[in-house]
C-alpha cells in the first residue's frame, strides 16, 4: 500500500544524482532544500533583531532558547518517523509530550520518582514503549500509519485530561531552575546540542541509509535485503527518545503540567518539520534544516509579539505561520529549477554568507540604535494581552521604524551608506566567486574564499561601528551612539 | 455458508446446550440476587441462551467445516489455533477484561452489563463468521454491526436512549458531522487530505454572523460565505494538487492562514476575541435547532439536508461520469491520465466541493449556538477524519464512498451518546474513540504485507 509519491521519490534522488554527475570530486550531499530555512531564518533574524535589540542578550538567546527547545526536539521526533516512510506524520507526538509531562508531574507530586535520573529515565521509557507499540501495529497489524497515530491522538490527548484535568502540579525543583532562561548556558541547551549531536552521528550510520532508502521506496529496499522491520522499529524508538527529551524540556519550560498545551504541538512541529525541507512522504529530511524551522516559528511567534496587535495577536500569528508555510512549501516547487544552474549548493557557506550580513544587522541593531521603550520592554515569550481596540496606525505603518530617527542618526546613516553598499558589493562578489568555484570544481579554493569574504564583510561592519576611529567617516559623529 | 457446514456432531450440540443453560443459570441467579424484576430476568435469560447457542453454532460450524477440508493434518485443536488465533485472543481478551472490570469496579457485575457483554461477544462473532459473505462492502457491513449493537446495548442500558428527543439530537449531531464530512470523503478517494475543514467552519460561523451583523442581507451573507468558503477550496485544491503528497500540511497551512484572516477581519475594532455576538435571522435557528420544523413536521431541516445530500452524493457517485472518473482516479491515477481525466479539474471540483461543505457546516452551526465563534469547528478537525475512516473509505484514495461515511458518522455519533449516557466525561470519550476506532480499521482495511506488492 506504500504508494510513495513519484515526485517525492525523484525530488530525493535527484540532488546526489546531480551531484555525483556534476562534480564527482564532491562527494558529499548537497541539500538544496535547506536554501529556504536558512533563507527565511536570517529574513526572521534580522526582522527580529531589528524590532527588539532585546532578542541578543545573554537573557534573550537564553530564553529564546529555553522557549525553542521543545518545539526542535519535538520536530526531530517527528522527523525519524517522517524519513521511515508510508506517509508517517506522527499526529499523537505532540499529546505523548504531554501525557509524559503530566504523569511525570503526577508521579513526583506522590513522590514516587524525584531524582533526575529517575525522571529521565522515565520520560525515556514511556516514550520508546510508547512507540515501540505503534510501531508494532504498524508493522504487524498493516493499518495505515497515520490511522494509528490518529488513534494515538484521539486517546492519548484524552487520558491527558483524566489524568491531570487541568494545568498546576509543580516539577521537580532541580528542573524548575532550568526554565528561567536568565542566561545562554542552561542544562535546556546541552540537551538540545547533545540531541542535535546524536542525529548528527546517527546519519553517518548505514541504518541511517536504510532508513532513508525505505522511506523513499520501500519495495526497493525490501528487494535489496534491508531488513525493513528492524529498521521501522529503530525509526520509531529513536523517534520515542526525541519524544521523551522534548517534554523534559517542556516540563523545564512551564515547570508544571499541562495536559492541553502538549497537544498544540503536534500540528507546530508538523510546521516546523515542512519548513524544514523535509518531506512528508518520506525519504527526505535534515537536522539542520528541520532546527532552523522549528527556530524560525519561534522567530516569527517573537518578531510577532514585538507588535502589539492586542486583541487579534494569537490571530496574526495564525495568519503569519499559515501563510510563511504555503509559500515555503510552494517555494520549493522551483528548487529543481534552481538545481539546473546551481550545481553544488553548499548549505554551509550560504549560512555563512548570509550570517556574515546578519551579524552586521545585529551590530547595527544592538549598538548604533537607542532602542524605544516600547520594544525594550517586549515580552520574550507571547502571553495574552488585554483586549484592546488596535490602532490602524500602528497596524499599518512602520513595522521596522524601531524609532524616528533624530538629526546625528541620519548623519550616522548618510557616512554608512557607502560601507553598507560595499559590504552588499563584497557579499555578491562573494558569491559569484563562489558559483566560479563551484564549476571550475577546484574544491579546495572555497574555504578560502568564504574564510576571506568573511574577513572583508566583518571589516566592514566594524568600521560602520567606529567610523571615526578608522577616520574613514567624512562626518565627525559624536553624540548618536550610545556606549 | 452451507446448511450441511452447520452440522454438528451430537456431543458438541449436547455441551454447547449446557454450556448455555449454565452461563444462563448464572446470569438469572445474579439477577434475582441483585433484585431485579422477574420478567426482565427471564427476558435476560432467554436472551443469554439465544445468543450462546447461536454463537456455538457459528462457530463450530465453522471449526467443523475447516476439520473437514483438511483431514489428516497434525492436530485438530492445534489447527483450529492456527486458523483462529486471532480472535480467539481477543475473546480471551475480552473476557479477561470484563473480569478485571467486575472485580474493581464495585457493582460492575450485574446482569445488563453481562447481557451487555453477550450481545457485544455475539456481535463480534456474527461479524467474524458473516463478514467472509460480504468481500466488497465489509467495512459497511461490520459499521451497521457496530451500530445496531451499540444501539441495543445504550437502550437497555440507559434511560430515554431510544426516545425520539435523543434520537433527533443524535440525528442532529450526525448532520453537523456528516456535512463537514462529505468534503473530507471525496477528498480521500482522491487519495488527498482536507485538514483545513475545521478552519472554514470557524471562519464561516463568525463571518457569517459579522457580515449579518453589517446589515448584509441574510440570504445574501449566507451565499457570500458558502462562496468565498469554495473560494478557499479552489486554492486548497490548486496547492495540494501542485505540492502532491503534502496535502495534508497544504490544507493545514491554509487553514490557519484562513482562519486568523477571518478573524483579523472580524476582530478589529472590537474588544471580543474569537467571538462575534448579534442577532441570528430565525429561518437559520430554525434551520439546525432542536426544536425546528421541516414543513410542518417537528424535526431541524438540518436532518432532512443531509439525507438529500447523502443520497444525492450516494446515487451520483455511482451512476454519473464524475463519480466514476472520482474513483478511477483515486485507483490508478496514471492509467486515468490516459483515458484523458484531468486530474487538476477533479482535485480542485472536491476540494472547492469541501470547502463549500464546510462553510455550510459554519452557518448551521450558528443557527444552533446562535452566536459565532471560530473554535467552534476545531472538534471536527480529526473526527471527520475519522468518521471516514471509520466508515471504510481508504485514505489512499478509489475505494469507499459517502454512503460509508453516513455509517462511520452514525457510529460515531451513537458511540458518543452512548458514553455521555453511562456518565463519562469528554476525555474519557476522546479516550475511547481513540481506541476503538484501531481495531474497528483493523477489521477491514489492513494493507497487504510488502512481499505481495513486488
Amino acid at each position: 500500500m506504500t504508494r510513495t509519491s513519484p515526485v517525492a521519490v525523484a525530488a530525493v534522488a535527484e540532488p546526489e544524482a546531480t551531484s555525483r554527475a556534476a562534480v564527482p570530486a564532491q562527494g558529499g550531499r548537497s541539500s538544496p532544500f535547506l536554501l529556504m530555512p536558512i533563507t527565511l531564518f536570517f529574513l526572521l533574524l534580522g526582522f527580529a533583531v531589528l524590532r527588539s535589540p532585546n532578542l541578543i542578550t545573554n537573557a534573550g538567546i537564553g530564553s529564546a532558547i529555553i522557549v525553542a527547545t521543545p518545539l526542535v526536539l519535538a520536530t526531530y521526533a517527528l522527523m525519524a518517523v517522517v524519513i521511515a516512510g508510508r506517509g508517517t506524520v506522527d499526529l499523537s507526538v505532540g499529546p505523548l509530550i504531554g501525557f509524559i509531562n503530566v504523569t511525570m508531574i503526577q508521579l513526583h507530586g506522590a513522590d514516587i520518582i524525584n531524582n533526575p535520573f529517575a525522571v529521565i529515565g522515565y520520560a525515556l521509557l514511556v516514550g520508546i514503549l510508547y512507540q515501540f507499540i505503534f510501531a508494532l501495529i504498524v508493522i504487524y497489524v498493516r493499518v495505515q500509519p497515520i490511522i494509528v497515530s490518529l488513534c494515538g491522538y484521539l486517546s492519548l490527548s484524552g487520558i491527558n485530561l483524566v489524568i491531570l484535568p487541568r494545568p498546576g502540579g509543580m516539577a521537580p525543583e532541580w528542573m524548575a531552575s532550568w526554565g528561567l532562561g536568565t542566561t545562554i548556558f542552561s542544562p535546556v541547551l546541552l540537551i538540545l546540542v547533545l540531541a542535535t549531536l546524536a542525529w548528527i552521528l546517527f546519519t553517518q550510520t548505514a541504518f541511517y541509509t536504510h532508513l532513508r532508502l525505505m522511506g523513499s521506496d520501500e519495495r526497493a529496499a525490501y528487494t535489496s535485503g534491508v531488513p525493513i522491520t528492524a529498521v521501522r522499529i529503530g525509526a520509531h524508538l529513536i523517534s520515542g527518545c526525541f519524544a521523551a527529551l522534548a517534554s523534559i524540556t517542556f516540563t523545564a519550560l512551564i515547570s508544571s503540567g499541562d495536559p492541553s498545551q502538549g497537544t498544540t504541538y503536534t500540528l507546530i512541529a508538523v510546521t516546523a518539520l515542512v519548513l524544514g525541507g523535509a518531506s512528508l512522504a518520506g525519504g527526505r529530511g535534515n537536522v539542520f534544516g528541520s532546527l532552523l524551522g522549528a527556530v524560525n516559528l519561534y522567530l516569527i511567534t517573537f518578531s510577532l509579539s514585538t507588535f502589539s496587535f492586542g486583541a487579534v495577536q494569537s490571530f496574526v500569528t495564525n495568519l503569519a505561520y499559515g501563510t510563511i508555510l504555503v509559500i515555503s512549501l510552494l517555494l520549493t516547487l522551483i528548487i529543481p529549477v534552481i538545481q539546473r544552474w546551481l550545481r553544488n549548493f553548499s548549505p554551509l557557506l550560504y549560512f555563512v554568507a548570509l550570517s556574515v550580513v546578519a551579524l552586521g544587522v545585529i551590530l547595527h541593531a544592538a549598538t548604533d540604535r537607542v532602542p524605544a521603550p516600547a520594544s525594550s520592554t517586549a515580552p520574550a515569550t507571547v502571553h495574552a494581552q488585554k483586549l484592546a481596540p488596535i490602532d490602524p496606525a500602528k497596524l499599518y505603518v512602520g513595522p521596522l521604524e524601531v524609532s524616528a530617527p533624530d538629526a546625528s542618526e541620519a548623519k550616522l546613516q548618510q557616512a554608512a551608506t557607502p560601507i553598507v553598499l560595499s559590504v552588499l558589493m563584497l557579499a555578491s562578489i562573494a558569491i559569484f566567486l563562489r558559483i566560479a568555484v563551484t564549476f571550475s570544481s577546484r574544491r579546495s579554493v572555497a574555504p578560502a574564499v568564504a574564510l576571506v569574504v568573511a574577513a572583508l564583510v566583518l571589516l566592514g561592519a566594524f568600521m560602520m561601528r567606529h567610523a571615526q576611529d578608522v577616520g574613514l567617516s567624512p562626518v565627525p559623529v559624536h553624540e548618536g551612539i550610545k556606549r | 455458508m452451507s446448511a450441511e457446514s452447520l452440522q454438528l456432531s451430537l456431543p458438541a450440540r449436547i455441551i454447547g446446550l449446557i454450556a448455555g443453560i449454565i452461563l444462563t443459570a448464572i446470569g438469572v441467579i445474579y439477577g434475582l440476587v441483585q433484585g431485579a424484576s422477574v420478567q426482565i430476568v427471564i427476558l435476560a435469560g432467554i436472551a443469554t441462551l439465544a445468543a450462546f447457542v447461536w454463537g456455538w453454532q457459528f462457530v463450530l460450524g465453522q471449526f467443523a467445516r475447516e476439520g473437514e477440508r483438511a483431514g489428516d493434518e497434525p492436530s485438530e485443536i492445534r489447527q483450529v489455533w492456527l486458523r483462529f488465533r486471532a480472535p480467539l485472543i481477543l475473546l480471551a481478551a475480552i473476557l479477561l477484561l470484563f473480569l478485571l472490570l467486575s472485580l474493581t469496579i464495585d457493582g460492575f457485575f450485574n446482569v445488563w452489563n453481562v447481557i451487555s457483554l453477550l450481545i457485544l461477544l455475539a456481535i463480534l462473532v456474527i461479524t467474524r463468521t458473516l463478514s467472509r459473505q460480504f468481500q466488497e462492502n465489509r467495512s459497511a457491513f461490520i459499521g451497521v454491526m457496530v451500530l445496531s449493537g451499540l444501539f441495543s446495548v445504550g437502550a437497555m442500558k440507559i434511560d430515554g436512549f431510544s426516545s425520539t428527543s435523543n434520537i433527533k439530537s443524535m440525528l442532529l449531531f450526525a448532520s453537523f458531522l456528516g456535512i463537514a464530512s462529505v468534503g473530507q470523503t471525496l477528498v480521500a478517494l482522491l487519495g488527498g487530505l482536507d485538514l483545513s475543514i475545521p478552519f472554514i467552519i470557524g471562519a464561516a460561523n463568525v463571518g457569517l454572523l459579522y457580515l449579518i451583523g453589517l446589515g448584509v442581507p441574510p440570504w445574501l451573507a449566507t451565499i457570500i460565505v458558502l462562496f468565498v468558503g469554495t473560494l478557499f477550496g479552489v486554492i486548497n485544491g490548486f496547492l495540494s494538487y501542485r505540492l502532491q503528497g503534502q496535502a495534508l500540511i497544504v490544507t493545514l497551512g491554509t487553514g490557519f492562514a484562513i482562519s486568523g484572516g477571518v478573524q483579523i477581519l472580524t476582530s478589529i475594532g472590537t474588544a471580543y476575541s474569537g467571538n462575534v455576538f448579534g442577532t441570528v435571522p430565525p429561518w437559520l435557528t430554525n434551520l439546525s435547532a432542536m426544536d425546528g420544523t421541516t414543513f410542518g413536521l417537528p424535526f431541524p431541516p438540518t436532518i432532512a439536508i443531509w439525507g438529500l445530500i447523502a443520497l444525492f452524493l450516494v446515487v451520483s457517485m455511482r451512476v454519473t461520469l464524475y463519480g466514476r472518473h472520482l474513483y478511477a482516479l483515486g485507483v490508478n491515477r496514471t492509467s486515468s491520465k490516459r483515458i484523458l481525466i484531468s486530474e487538476l479539474r477533479y482535485w480542485v471540483m472536491m476540494y472547492a466541493i469541501s470547502g463549500f461543505f464546510s462553510a455550510m457546516t459554519g452557518g448551521l452551526l450558528l443557527g444552533w449556538s446562535g452566536g459565532g465563534f471560530i473554535g467552534v469547528g476545531d472538534q471536527y478537525l480529526f473526527l471527520t477524519l475519522a468518521a471516514v475512516v471509520v466508515g471504510g473509505t481508504s485514505l489512499l484514495g478509489g475505494e469507499g464512498g459517502y454512503g460509508f461515511t453516513v455509517i462511520g458518522v452514525l457510529v460515531l455519533q451513537v458511540l458518543s451518546s452512548f458514553l455521555i449516557g453511562i456518565g463519562l466525561d469528554f476525555q474519557w470519550q476522546e479516550f475511547i474513540f481513540g481506541l476503538l476506532i484501531l481495531p474497528m480499521v483493523a477489521l477491514y482495511a489492513r494493507s497487504p504485507h510488502i512481499r505481495t506488492q513486488i
